[in-house]
């Protein structure tokens, strides 16, 4: 039994500016970590999480401007990350799927609680650093 | 200890469903069985879970269990259980303010 979260957001631009944020390296990295992504089916790259570490991912799917899905840090979880693009009058309503939690386990319990914990304020607050001195 | 039986509580999908049945307001024990394709001792026994975890209050009326969502434990539930959902929706609201900002390109 794995967990999913669920997160979307409703962007003013069309579906292909935002494909762009989700697949072009340098966008990307303006929001969320630097990377070598590429939208091509079996593209390996990482992002690198800061303290995190590094997350080697897979892109499993690749349907321009409407789908896009990668595994995450395949080194140490069962994760898959899957971003869907709809259009929503002049804008686009982004989801992103989280998949892969097994939280039946307790020592993925743990691990993710610690992990988390780490990853979210150490992340956050250097990418909130960076865009309050690029904006 | 508390935090054992938080995991152990959270980690079944029946129970969590409880939970959020729980959020609109208390129910008893006989409507919250009712929403289950289970036998109503198996959704006692899970709410009984619930309840040694302290995430759930049982009030009995009549001949009635009523039950009702335990605010405190709860909070440190979603804690660590949706600590990511709460890491993606920044990341996409900063994403949101980044493509604002960035309308001429």
């Amino acid at each position: 039994m794995t967990e999913t979260i669920h997160v979307d957001q409703f962007l003013p631009q069309p579906p292909e500016k935002v494909w762009r944020m989700l697949t072009e390296p340098e966008r990307l990295s303006r929001w969320w970590a630097p990377n070598d992504i590429e939208a091509v089916v079996g593209h390996r790259f990482t992002l690198d999480m800061a303290s995190w570490g590094l997350a080697t991912c897979t892109v499993t799917t690749v349907d321009p401007m409407r789908e896009l899905a990668y595994t995450f840090a395949e080194e140490r979880t069962d994760w898959t990350l899957t971003w869907r693009l709809v259009p929503e009058g002049s804008g686009t309503r982004l989801f992103l799927a989280h998949s892969g939690f097994d939280l039946s386990d307790p020592a993925q319990q743990r691990a993710f609680t610690n992990m988390s914990r780490g990853w979210a304020t150490s992340v956050w607050s250097r990418l909130e650093r960076e865009l309050v001195s690029t904006s | 200890m508390l935090d054992d039986l938080l995991f152990t509580a959270m980690a079944n999908p029946v129970r969590r469903r409880l939970l959020e049945l729980l959020r609109d307001g208390s129910k008893t024990a006989g409507s919250l069985a009712a929403q289950f394709e289970l036998s109503r001792p198996a959704v006692s026994e899970h709410l009984q879970v619930l309840r040694r975890a302290e995430l759930v209050r049982e009030e009995v009326r009549g001949r009635e269990r009523h039950y009702h969502l335990t605010a405190e434990p709860l909070a440190a539930v979603s804690e660590w259980l949706h600590p990511f959902e709460h890491y993606w929706r920044d990341r996409l609201r900063t994403l949101s303010h980044l493509m604002e900002e960035d309308s001429d390109d």
